[in-house]
């Protein structure tokens, strides 16, 4: 098959006219071939937006619980998934831990704070790359669950009385710059172990101006320029490699809007536009 | 910061940084995380199924086994690849399709249960508020003929097949296959060289 035939025929999978066989045909080779797969969801992003059109409808009140249902069924453990409290069990305090899983298992009858009481462990249990400071206020934990939360940290304390150091932090992060309440404006993502950052430019360029993305660490007493944002959609400043994770992870990052070319100075001269912090978007495949 | 509100029964879409971020907690196994997701989310998915598979029974099943790959694969998602509700609302509607081509056979149109819903598609001139993204998609399917706008638009948002669609068209096959290919070629080349 020429390219563009196999481009066709990702883009009417996309569509949705393809026959039962062939739909088949198509999912087996995008398992084999990440190329295939790319053009799918290239796509996918082509024809996706069309979703912007369709009117919302509210589905049945039970369907949820039928989701929890199928959820717990594939996965009983789903709300307690708690990696970095097992990693840490490795390193000494195995014991600790199976009191932990007990109580755990005990407190699972709350069936309504399960999900809520899952986050504030791995909140408590002090995990470095877990920000919630950096979460707006919609969505962090619900009040009611701060009484579990302060149960939950003593006892988790414990268990990480660990000799060792926390691990270096890594995996794929992501922040979202933007103004107040407003759209996003650039997307950047951070692979901390390849020190790459990628930036994804959602606002249009202004002519004329230049927008220059800028890292803010306590470690250092001004901004440090990270290069400029190009016109594209897609913008990967090779700067970052010169600093260590622990300063990746903990800068403020902003956009300042500078005469074309860039700040004359070193220093952003321009307004700030746009601001964010890294969150965790991708973490480590789990644990065995 | 992000205005607080109150998410309990409403669905208001969040905005794509707040579906990023639930989408980063529900990779980390946050349940909590995953009920906002689902309120934010469901009556647009829903909306989607429902209009393709036109039976609320078929929509229910639909929904549950896409939250359940939406629960278990929220790691995969890429948010420089796609946006969250677009890589969302792909998993539900593949599903949808997927069942709806495997029962091709007993013609779901026919049996009794079978929802009323408007089989037109959407016109773009009725909304507002659409972002840039869409609005060049649309001005791309604008520049083919209409006849081959309407097959588009029919495909995506009714999820006909080659079949259905010659028959509403009153257009052999043939020709469907053709124009299908003709016009989403076009469309690329429309999005990615303007």
């Amino acid at each position: 098959m020429a390219d563009e035939d196999f481009d066709a025929l990702a883009a009417e999978y996309v569509l949705g006219t393809l026959t039962a066989e062939e739909r088949d045909a198509v999912e087996r080779l995008a398992a084999k071939d990440s190329g295939f797969a790319g053009r799918i969801a290239a796509w996918e992003r082509r024809l996706g937006t069309l979703e912007a059109m369709v009117e919302p409808v509210e589905p049945p009140p039970e369907l949820w619980s039928r989701i929890r249902e199928r959820i717990a069924e594939a996965d009983p453990e789903a709300a307690l998934r708690l990696p970095e409290v097992v990693a840490a069990a490795r390193n000494g305090a195995a014991g600790n831990v199976v009191v932990l899983a007990r109580r755990v298992r005990r407190w699972r009858g709350i069936a309504v704070l399960t999900g809520a009481m899952a986050a504030a462990l791995v909140l408590a249990a002090g995990i470095e790359r877990y920000r919630p400071d950096l979460l707006p206020p919609d969505l962090r934990l619900p009040v009611e669950t701060k009484v579990v939360e302060t149960v939950v940290e003593r006892v988790v304390e414990k268990v990480v009385e660990v000799p060792q150091p926390a691990p270096p932090p890594q995996g794929r992060f992501v922040a979202v710059l933007q103004r107040d309440a407003g759209a996003p404006a650039f997307l950047l993502t951070v692979d901390l172990d390849r020190r790459t950052l990628t930036v994804r430019r959602v606002t249009p360029p202004e002519a004329g101006k230049s927008h220059e993305l800028w890292l803010v660490s306590d470690r250092f007493p001004a901004p440090r320029s990270l290069g400029l944002v190009g016109a594209g959609e897609f913008t990967r400043p090779p700067a970052l490699a010169a600093y260590d994770a622990a300063t990746i992870n903990g800068a403020t990052y902003a956009i300042s809007l500078e005469p074309e070319g860039g700040s004359p100075t070193g220093a952003p001269t321009g307004p700030v536009l746009f601001t964010g912090k890294l969150v965790e978007a991708v973490p480590p495949p789990p644990r065995p | 910061m992000l205005p607080a509100s109150g998410y309990k029964g409403c669905h208001r879409m969040l905005t794509p940084p707040e579906l990023v971020w639930l989408l980063a907690a529900v990779a980390k196994g946050d349940e909590a995380a995953f009920a906002r997701l689902y309120a934010a989310t469901r009556a647009k998915l829903y909306g989607v199924v429902v209009r393709i598979l036109r039976r609320e029974d078929l929509a229910d099943e639909v929904m549950q086994e896409a939250y359940l790959k939406i629960w278990h694969g929220a790691g995969q998602f890429d948010p420089l690849r796609a946006s969250p509700i677009t890589w969302m609302v792909a998993i539900a509607r593949n599903r949808a399709i997927d069942l709806l081509r495997r029962r091709s056979e007993a013609s779901i149109e026919e049996e009794p249960e079978a929802m009323e819903v408007a089989t037109d598609s959407p016109d773009p001139l009725a909304r507002r508020e659409l972002n840039e993204e869409i609005q060049r998609l649309l001005a791309c399917i604008g520049r083919l003929p209409p006849e081959r706008q309407r097959l588009v638009l029919l495909a995506y948002y009714n999820g006909w097949s080659r079949d259905q669609l010659a028959a509403e068209l009153e257009t052999p096959v043939n020709t469907i296959k053709t124009w299908l290919r003709r016009s989403l070629l076009e469309i690329r080349e429309c999005l990615d060289h303007g």
